[in-house]
């Protein structure tokens, strides 16, 4: 009953990039919108395999991330390497709980609760779970917004490293979970972009 | 397992863009988030159009937008090269000083033999932002001087992509959680750098506000069309 208010299902294609419509075009017309010049897709190409197909690389890197340690803080002679964990435990055994919560959200929660709502997401489209479209799709925007502020931890590793270069007093070394945890960031970026939200809508009766 | 078939929908090209103008503009929008087919809204300025169904939002025009976007991507385009080479925050431990740029860190993760995450910071911190501003003063610059350019909609297409990997706000986080994190241990300084770079953050979330997407493609459309009616 919803699909039928649909603009595919009344002959039109939307320009993903300029938001014209164009009639379905026939076989062996031109697909590029007319204005922007942008392959026409009624639905992005392939989204939900593309979309599986990231979240899995991003799930497995998510585990190394979590694992090896994301820097390692040199004082004198002393190295410590820190996890991600272990970053925000300092942080509170410093009495900086705000800015502990702060990085638990960015790079713990948001990450974890991005990887369980696109898999979310893709088994409501795939098993056409009938359910309510427009919360579906609130979270859908939720999880496309939120994706950028995981890269919280990379930048601070950036300034860290590049500001405590202090010879042998002090120094501060990337380590191989920044990497990852870096990866995991783009990728969960990629398969919130190459989600169509429009396959939910499709989907109800 | 088989897949909801997306195939049948989908419009994968070997055509190159011939630019015909034959087909007749449709004057109906559809939501990019629902698909629902609508008639175009006409909001006052300041108003917010939203799709009746998913509450996309679908236009959002401002008092003299294309004018307004002009004038901020200037003077962001002036902003992002203090912000890009004066020091941000600079550190003294026991007589030892440091400035840290935002290329400073970049640098630094490339000789650690870091240099994923060197380009990663490159992108979303120096080039993509600049690539941003660039395009916003071609695109706001064309239609504020009714210039046609064939290029324009590929502009306007470019800044829509890259708008969400430029992460200038994000980065200020990580200034502040890094400046937490060492002000236990040693004093810190702000260079002037970091002004600039809080004005360009400024100017951008502003610029955010100002460039409706849905009017930069109409005007972009009319003025690609005058022009061709001249010829
Ligand atoms: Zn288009
Ligand atoms: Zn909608």
């Amino acid at each position: 009953m919803k699909t039928e208010m649909n603009a595919l299902a009344q002959g039109f294609v939307r320009c993903h990039d300029c938001g014209c419509l164009t009639k379905i075009p026939a076989a062996n017309r031109p697909r590029h919108c007319r204005l922007c010049g942008s392959p026409l897709h009624a639905r992005q190409a392939n989204s939900l395999q593309r979309t599986l197909a990231l979240l899995i690389s991003a799930f497995l890197l998510y585990i190394p991330a979590n694992l090896y340690p994301i820097m390692t803080v040199t004082q004198l002679t002393a190295g410590e390497p820190h996890t991600i964990i272990g970053g925000i435990i300092e942080l509170i055994k410093g009495d900086m709980l705000p800015i502990a919560i702060l990085v638990l959200v960015a790079s713990i929660l948001v990450p974890l609760l991005k990887l369980l709502g696109i898999a979310l997401l893709l088994l409501c489209v795939h098993y056409r779970w009938q359910v309510d479209a427009h919360k579906w799709t609130v979270m859908y925007r939720i999880i496309a917004f939120v994706g950028r502020w995981s890269m919280l931890d990379i930048f601070m590793i950036s300034i860290l490293v590049s500001l405590v270069d202090l010879g042998g007093i002090a120094r501060v070394i990337a380590g191989p979970a920044a990497t990852a945890f870096a990866a995991v960031v783009v990728l969960t970026m990629f398969a919130a972009k190459s989600f169509d939200p429009r396959l939910i809508w499709d989907n109800q009766r | 397992m088989v897949y909801f078939n997306e195939r049948d929908l989908c419009y994968n090209s070997i055509y190159p863009h011939n630019n015909s103008w034959t087909m007749s503009r449709i004057e109906l929008d559809a939501c990019a988030e629902c698909d629902l087919l609508l008639t175009p809204a006409r909001p006052a300025v300041g108003d917010k159009a939203r799709c009746p169904r998913c509450g996309y939002l679908l236009q959002r025009p401002r008092k003299q937008s294309v004018a307004r976007t002009f004038a901020l991507s200037l003077t962001g385009l002036i902003l992002i090269l203090p912000a890009n080479l004066l020091p941000l925050v600079g550190i003294k431990v026991l007589g030892n000083t440091r400035d840290g740029t935002l290329w400073s860190g970049v640098l630094t993760l490339y000789r650690e033999d870091m240099w994923a995450i060197a380009i990663l910071v490159f992108l979303s911190s120096i080039l993509v932002p600049l690539i941003n501003i660039v395009l916003s003063v071609l695109v706001s610059g064309h239609l504020y001087f009714r210039r046609p350019n064939r290029y324009l909609p590929y502009w306007m297409r470019w800044l829509q992509h890259l708008e969400e990997w430029a992460m200038l706000e994000v980065y200020m986080l990580g200034i502040i959680v890094a400046c937490v994190k060492l002000a236990s241990m040693a004093d810190l300084r702000f260079g002037f750098g970091l002004y600039a770079f809080i004005a360009l953050l400024i100017v951008n979330a502003l610029l955010a506000s100002c460039l409706d997407p849905y009017l930069f493609w109409r005007r972009i459309e009319q003025l690609q069309h005058n022009h061709r009616h001249e010829n």
